[in-house]
């Protein structure tokens, strides 16, 4: 069954957003793989084909670009992703802890979803919020910060009953539906072809 | 352009690269991810060199050092990777002879690439011929300070029947995946994860047929391995045989290695007017016949059951055989793929005898030798503006062929020559090359290379010349359009238009050639066609073509299997007991092409030369003594006898001298002497049975399973 057949107008603009030309279609593909995994949780099998035909490239090509990136899946994740930081600053206030209890616990390893098919694990990389390690992101939804056990038994109990606590603090910069970085008050970061005309003016008197 | 390396200047063309400098100066540089034919990207890191340039003032002048007054060289800060950087005018290299920073910069990447590697050299098949172990040597620490565990990943990773990966021995050079991208066409493998956990894989499932095996050639280390091959022998025990592959009429460079007498592997070798760095699957892993089943002693119908006999017998035999014929009744047929020296032998048999029952085979019916515009050569295929396809299935008729017409899509860009041989960096050649689809026209019946082609046009074999002169439809109006713009055009013809084609034909190519200054290249049937063409092989007045064997009086037919037998004394002389040596009442054991002497004639009328390979063949023998044996039997002296008198009566008869020709052969314009009905199509096919690796090649019959250690007692000794 194919994932894009029916989302004509959304394919159209996302290869909008790039020359037309066949490097710019392979530039395609990043939202492509995106799309998919918000929807799907993971991106594999005939979706990868997919991709692929769409951005005149090869399953091989996606794959390749997918497992560059960490936040990229290629195996099914839970409703709630839980990505615990393991780098040191998280490390030494106690992630790794914190990682083999929600382990433990949850009974998931790596890869795996829990049977009621609501939590996956993954260790991530420093996620820039040291000050308040150790920390937890939930999806793309947000920070948790300083996960003491006593808070992580908490947050486990709400999302069992569904009900996600909100997060301390916001994912810093996302992509929003017009594929443009954005932080977390709506403000327009990165640049595109489009946006360039909207970067700040240069401060008068620095150097160029 | 002048430049200095290590303090000796040299003069070098614009565009150089600095690793090319360097080598051209006589110096050495280590690199794994720089390869000839493929675009440097700089990946390794190992190339590291100083360089540094002068600047100008404004005004043009030399910024000057005021210590010496010379120009001022400017230094980038840092060692730079030498197969990435253009060499310009006045530049500066420092190499790690000239360099300490540079020799502690290599010593310090090449610790870093070993970091990981599994140091399994002594059962590693790449051991004694492997870059890395080999600038390991040369440039290395010799010790490393990484005291952990290393990476540790499949190594027995099957790519495909024919490529095995193993992992942990990948240095992340790229080649592979370059190679697949730029010279097929086919983006099937790639690096997935990254740093340290990266690995080479497919999502394709497999990786295409056709040119896979050439990344086990230019892998820097044992990480790609030729499965047909892995765990056969170590690189020094092979006897290493420069020769020429006869499967197609290409005739590819290749290394025939062989060790006890078996062939072993076949790699390419490069030949920048031929197949550059590259061979098809086929010339490759398809030698499995070399050593498997072969005949060895010659073979005698006794009370209807062949029996082993020695030559002496054997020829005792034919003598008695013939006894109830003429010696004019012997029809004598050899393969195409025979060399140039053998046909001379058979010819001159033949006109001692006075058969009139001659041929060849595989061949065609025509003659294209007097086209306009000259005969094109490989490299006026790659550099071609304009190709035109018409009745080929490329795949198996010259599968190289394919690969340069590739190459012609891509730009034609062909790495210059230097004295120390192809450029190792060419800065033209880029990664993901744009590609001019609309330079190629394919039309015929669907091949691989349709995807390539941006005009395909479907027709039958027997019109399709006929209808691309008078176009009838948008796509061949556009194959004409494209030959008549362009400049450099090629027309390459295959078996299905050259099957049946005749007078009418030619005059009808020659007049299309004539209209739109296309050269042409027309695919000759068998892998030596063109030069056999230009003897008297082919039936004489009265005689009967090869189709019709079964029906000569007798015959003597040299390793083709045409499933019959003659009506008289039928002899077969062939490297296996095929389906027509079981008909026969002689077999005479042959010995393959590897196996021999000789010359070769490709596509492009080249000249090559075989080498014999180390096989054991047993009493098999080639055509020219097989010749002298049947003289005997015929009661006649032999015309020729070895090859110097095949040689010497080549060079009264075409006027060319063989033996000691150049590595790279040479052009020689052939002229087909004489054409003649063949009576049956030729239908090309690379892959034959008898070239699949059996099974008893991969694991040998008498493998006796290894004493294992029983189960290891409960509780364990930890
Ligand atoms: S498998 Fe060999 S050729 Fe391919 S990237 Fe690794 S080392 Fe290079
Ligand atoms: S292209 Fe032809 S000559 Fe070259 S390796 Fe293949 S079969 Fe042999
Ligand atoms: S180390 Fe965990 S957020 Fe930086
Ligand atoms: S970086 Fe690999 S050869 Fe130059």
């Amino acid at each position: 069954m194919s994932y894009f057949a029916d989302k004509q107008p959304l394919v159209a603009d996302i290869f909008s957003r790039y020359p037309d030309s066949p490097q710019g279609r392979r530039s395609a593909l990043m939202p492509l793989i995106r799309e998919v995994q918000d929807a799907e949780g993971f991106v594999n099998g005939t979706r990868l084909d997919e991709i692929a035909a769409l951005c005149g490239t090869t399953a091989t090509e996606v794959r390749s670009v997918m497992s560059f990136y960490s936040t990229y899946h290629t195996l099914p994740t839970g409703k709630y992703h839980l990505q615990v930081c393991s780098t040191v600053m998280c490390s030494l206030a106690g992630s790794d802890e914190l990682w083999d209890h929600l382990v433990e616990t949850l009974d998931v390893q790596p890869g795996e979803v829990s049977p009621d098919g609501r939590f996956s694990l993954q260790k991530v990389e420093c996620l820039g919020s040291c000050g308040t390690a150790p920390l937890m992101q939930i999806n793309d939804d947000g920070y948790y910060e300083r996960v003491t056990p006593g808070k992580c038994a908490r947050i486990l109990d709400s999302l069992r009953a569904d009900l996600q606590p909100l997060p301390d603090n916001p994912v810093p910069v996302t992509v929003n539906a017009e594929g443009r970085q954005t932080l977390a008050n709506g403000e327009v970061v990165g640049a595109s072809i489009t946006g360039l005309g909207q970067l700040p003016p240069i401060f008068p008197g620095g150097e160029a | 352009m002048k430049v200095q390396v290590d303090g000796v200047e040299i003069e070098l063309a614009a565009g150089t690269s600095a690793i090319d400098a360097v080598f051209e100066a006589g110096g050495d540089v280590p690199y794994f991810c720089a390869h000839k034919y493929l675009s440097p990207v700089g990946a390794c890191r190992m190339c590291l060199v100083e360089t540094g340039s002068p600047r100008k003032e404004k005004d043009g002048s030399f910024v000057l050092d005021d210590a010496t007054g010379q120009p001022k060289i400017f230094w980038f800060p840092k060692p730079m990777a030498s197969c990435t950087m253009q060499a310009t005018e006045g530049m500066h290299i420092k190499t790690a002879r000239s360099s300490e920073v540079v020799a502690k910069a290599q010593a310090g990447m090449m610790e870093f690439t070993l970091l990981n590697h599994p140091l399994d050299c002594p059962t590693c098949d790449k051991g004694g011929a492997c870059e890395l172990q080999d600038r390991a040597f040369e440039y290395g620490y010799g010790a490393s300070r990484f005291g952990f565990d290393r990476r540790h990943a499949d190594k027995h990773y099957p790519l495909s029947d024919f490529v095995i990966l193993d992992q942990e021995r990948c240095i992340h050079c790229k080649r592979c995946v370059r190679y697949f991208e730029e010279v097929p066409g086919q983006e099937v493998l790639d690096f997935i994860e990254r740093g340290g956990h990266t690995f080479i894989d497919t999502e394709e499932g497999g990786l295409p047929t056709g040119f896979q095996g050439n990344i086990t050639d230019i892998c820097p280390v044992g990480a790609l391995l030729d499965n047909v091959a892995r765990f056969r022998g170590r690189n020094w025990e092979y006897d290493h045989t420069p020769t020429t592959c006869t499967l197609c009429s290409v005739g590819c460079s290749i290394t025939v290695d062989a060790r006890n007498g078996r062939l072993e592997r076949i790699v390419a070798r490069e030949n920048r007017e031929v197949n550059e760095a590259w061979i098809c699957d086929a010339g490759r892993f398809g030698h499995a016949f070399a050593s498997e089943r072969r005949l060895t002693v010659p073979l005698v119908r006794v009370d209807g059951e062949l029996q082993e006999v020695s030559w002496d017998v054997a020829i005792a035999a034919i003598r008695h055989g013939m006894a109830r014929h003429s010696v004019a009744d012997l029809a004598l047929y050899l393969n195409a793929d025979s060399t140039l020296e053998e046909g001379v032998a058979l010819e001159a048999l033949a006109d001692a005898v006075g058969s009139v029952h001659v041929d060849h085979w595989p061949r065609y019916e025509v003659s294209l030798d007097a086209m306009p515009n000259g005969a094109a050569t490989l490299s006026d295929v790659a550099t071609a503006d304009a190709v035109v396809v018409i009745g080929a299935d490329l795949g198996e008729e010259a599968p190289i062929l394919e690969l340069r017409i590739l190459e012609m899509l891509r730009g034609g860009i062909l790495p210059p020559e230097y004295a120390h041989g192809t450029a190792i960096a060419d800065l033209r050649l880029v990664e993901r090359p744009a590609r001019k689809p609309e330079k190629l026209a394919v039309i015929g019946k669907e091949s691989r290379l349709w995807a390539h082609a941006g005009i395909r046009a479907s027709s039958n074999g027997h019109n399709a010349l006929e209808r691309l002169s008078r176009p009838d439809t948008a796509e061949l109006q556009a194959a004409l359009k494209l030959l008549t713009d362009s400049e450099k055009a090629i027309i390459v013809l295959g078996a299905d238009v050259l099957n049946g084609a005749s007078g009418s034909f030619a005059a009808q190519l020659s007049d299309l050639a004539t209209r739109t200054g296309a050269k042409v290249l027309a695919i000759p049937a068998g892998a030596n066609s063109k030069g056999l063409a230009a003897l008297n092989l082919v039936p004489r007045e009265g005689g009967l073509p090869f189709a019709r064997v079964a029906e000569a009086p007798a015959a003597f037919i040299s390793r083709l299997d045409p499933g019959v037998r003659a009506r008289g004394l039928t002899i077969v002389h062939d490297s296996h007991l095929t389906a027509t040596a079981r008909l026969a009442d002689v077999v005479l054991p042959a010995v393959t092409n590897y196996e021999k002497r000789g010359t070769t004639v490709n596509l492009e009328g080249r000249l090559l030369e075989l080498e014999q390979a180390a096989l054991s063949a047993g009493e098999a023998a080639d055509l020219i003594r097989t010749l002298t044996a049947v003289s005997e039997a015929l009661g006649l002296r032999a015309p020729v006898r070895g090859l110097k008198g095949a040689r010497e009566l080549a060079a009264q008869k075409l006027g060319i001298k063989l033996g000691e020709l150049p590595e790279r052969g040479v052009v020689h314009p052939f002229r087909t002497s004489h054409v003649a009905p063949t009576e049956q199509v030729h239908i090309p096919k690379l892959w034959t049975e008898r070239m699949q690796p059996s099974i008893q090649t991969l694991i040998p019959a008498n493998l006796q399973p290894l004493p294992m250690l029983g189960a290891a007692p409960v509780g364990g000794d930890d």
